[in-house]
C-alpha cells in the first residue's frame, strides 16, 4: 500500500474529520485533504487525483451515499476506493451502500484498529 | 327503547305501509323520509355538538398565552440552546484533540530517543566489559530506557483512546440536529395553526417572570432570544464583578 496516496476525508463534523485524519496519520498516511459534504467533495475529487475516499453518510447538502453514487457514475472516478465511516447502521442502508459500490463500511463509534483493518482489506482487494 | 319512541316509530311504519297499500307515492316518500330522518337526526346533532366542541377547544387553545409563548419564544430558544450545546461540545473536543496532537509527537520522540540511546549503550557496554562500575551504570540506564519505551507506548495508547472518545461530539451532535429539526417542524406547524385560527397579537406576554428566573435558566446561550428580553445575561466573570460592585459589594 502506498503511504503517500492522496486521501479525501468527508464529514460535516470537523471533530470527526480531525479524528480520522489523526488515525490515518498514525497509520502512516500524510497526504490528506478534507471536505465537509458531498457537494464540496465532488469537485475536489474531479480535479484532485485522489487515491482514496473516506466519507460520512449523513451530511447536509450532498450526502455520502449520493457522493458515492456520483463517484461511481463518473468514468474518471468509478474505480476510486471508497470507505464509509458513518453512524448510519440500518441493515437496508448498508445494503444500499454495498449496491452503490462501497468498498468498506465502518460504523461509528469505531476505533483505530477497525479503521486500519478495513483500509488494509480494501487495498488488498484493489491490488490483488 | 322508550315506550313513547316506540309508539312514534310504529305510527311512522304503519303510515308507510298504508301509503304503499294505497299506491300513494307522495305519502309513501314522505313517510320514508320521516323514518330515515329519525335515524340520521341524532347523528347530525352529535356531529354538530362535536364541531362546536372542537371549535371551542381551538379558541381556548389559540387564546392561551402559554401557547403563543411556546411557539414564538420557547421553541426557538430551545433550538438555540441545543445549537449552543453542539458548539460547546465542539470547542471542548477540538481543545482536547489539539492537546492530543501536541502530545503525540512528544511521546514519539521520547520512544525514538530511548530506543537509539539503548542501542548505543549496549554497544559501549560490550567494549568496556572489564569496567564493572561502567557496566552497572549502563545496565541501569538501559533498563530505564526500556521502561521509557514501554511507558511511551502506554502513553500513546492512552492518547489514542482520548482522541477516539471525542467521537461523542459527532454522535451527540447528530442526535441534537435531529431534535432541532423536529422542533423546527413543530414550531412551524404551531405557528401556522395559531395564524389560521387566531392571528398572533402584537402584544406578547412577558417571556420570563421572576418565578421562572428563580427556578434557574441554565447556562447563558449567546444570541438566544430569552437572554436579550426580560432577563439580560451576563457574559463573563468581569461583568459579574462589575454588577456586584455597582450594587455595593
Amino acid at each position: 500500500m502506498d503511504r503517500n496516496m492522496k486521501i479525501l476525508v468527508v464529514d460535516d463534523f470537523s471533530t470527526m474529520r480531525r479524528i480520522i485524519k489523526n488515525l490515518l496519520k498514525e497509520l502512516g498516511f500524510t497526504n490528506i485533504e478534507e471536505a465537509d459534504d458531498g457537494a464540496t467533495a465532488l469537485p475536489m475529487l474531479k480535479q484532485g487525483n485522489f487515491d482514496f475516499l473516506v466519507t460520512d453518510w449523513n451530511m447536509p447538502g450532498m450526502t455520502g451515499i449520493d457522493l458515492l453514487k456520483a463517484v461511481r457514475a463518473d468514468p474518471a472516478l468509478a474505480h476510486l476506493p471508497v470507505l464509509m465511516v458513518t453512524a448510519e447502521a440500518k441493515r437496508e442502508q448498508i445494503i444500499m451502500a454495498a449496491q452503490a459500490g462501497v468498498n468498506g463500511y465502518v460504523v461509528k463509534p469505531f476505533n483505530g484498529p477497525t479503521l486500519k483493518e478495513k483500509i488494509d482489506k480494501i487495498f488488498e482487494r484493489v491490488q490483488g | 327503547m322508550e315506550e313513547l319512541e316506540k309508539r312514534s316509530r310504529l305510527a311512522q311504519a304503519r303510515a308507510l305501509v298504508a301509503a304503499l297499500e294505497a299506491n300513494n307515492e307522495a305519502e309513501y316518500q314522505a313517510s320514508l323520509n320521516a323514518l330515515a330522518a329519525s335515524q340520521t337526526q341524532p347523528m347530525f346533532e352529535e356531529v354538530g355538538r362535536m364541531t362546536r366542541e372542537v371549535h371551542e377547544a381551538l379558541m381556548i387553545f389559540a387564546t392561551d398565552d402559554r401557547l403563543n409563548l411556546l411557539a414564538e419564544d420557547e421553541m426557538p430558544d430551545a433550538r438555540d440552546r441545543l445549537r449552543y450545546v453542539i458548539t460547546l461540545t465542539e470547542q471542548a473536543a477540538n481543545r482536547t484533540l489539539a492537546l492530543v496532537e501536541e502530545a503525540f509527537p512528544v511521546a514519539d520522540r521520547l520512544i525514538d530517543r530511548a530506543e537509539r540511546l539503548h542501542i548505543e549503550l549496549v554497544q559501549i557496554r560490550q567494549g568496556h566489559a572489564d569496567n564493572t562500575r561502567l557496566v552497572d551504570v549502563i545496565t541501569e540506564l538501559t533498563a530505564y530506557l526500556d521502561s521509557v519505551q514501554k511507558n511511551g507506548g502506554i502513553l500513546k495508547t492512552g492518547l489514542t483512546e482520548i482522541m477516539m472518545a471525542q467521537e461523542f461530539q459527532d454522535l451527540s451532535g447528530q442526535l441534537l440536529l435531529r431534535v432541532i429539526a423536529l422542533l423546527e417542524t413543530l414550531e412551524g406547524k404551531m405557528l401556522g395553526l395559531l395564524q389560521k385560527i387566531h392571528p398572533i397579537s402584537a402584544e406578547k406576554p412577558a417571556a420570563q417572570t421572576l418565578a421562572a428566573l428563580s427556578q434557574g435558566m441554565g447556562p447563558a446561550v449567546p444570541g438566544a432570544k430569552n437572554d436579550s428580553s426580560a432577563a439580560e445575561s451576563i457574559k463573563n466573570q468581569d461583568d459579574v464583578d462589575d454588577l456586584l460592585a455597582s450594587l455595593g459589594f
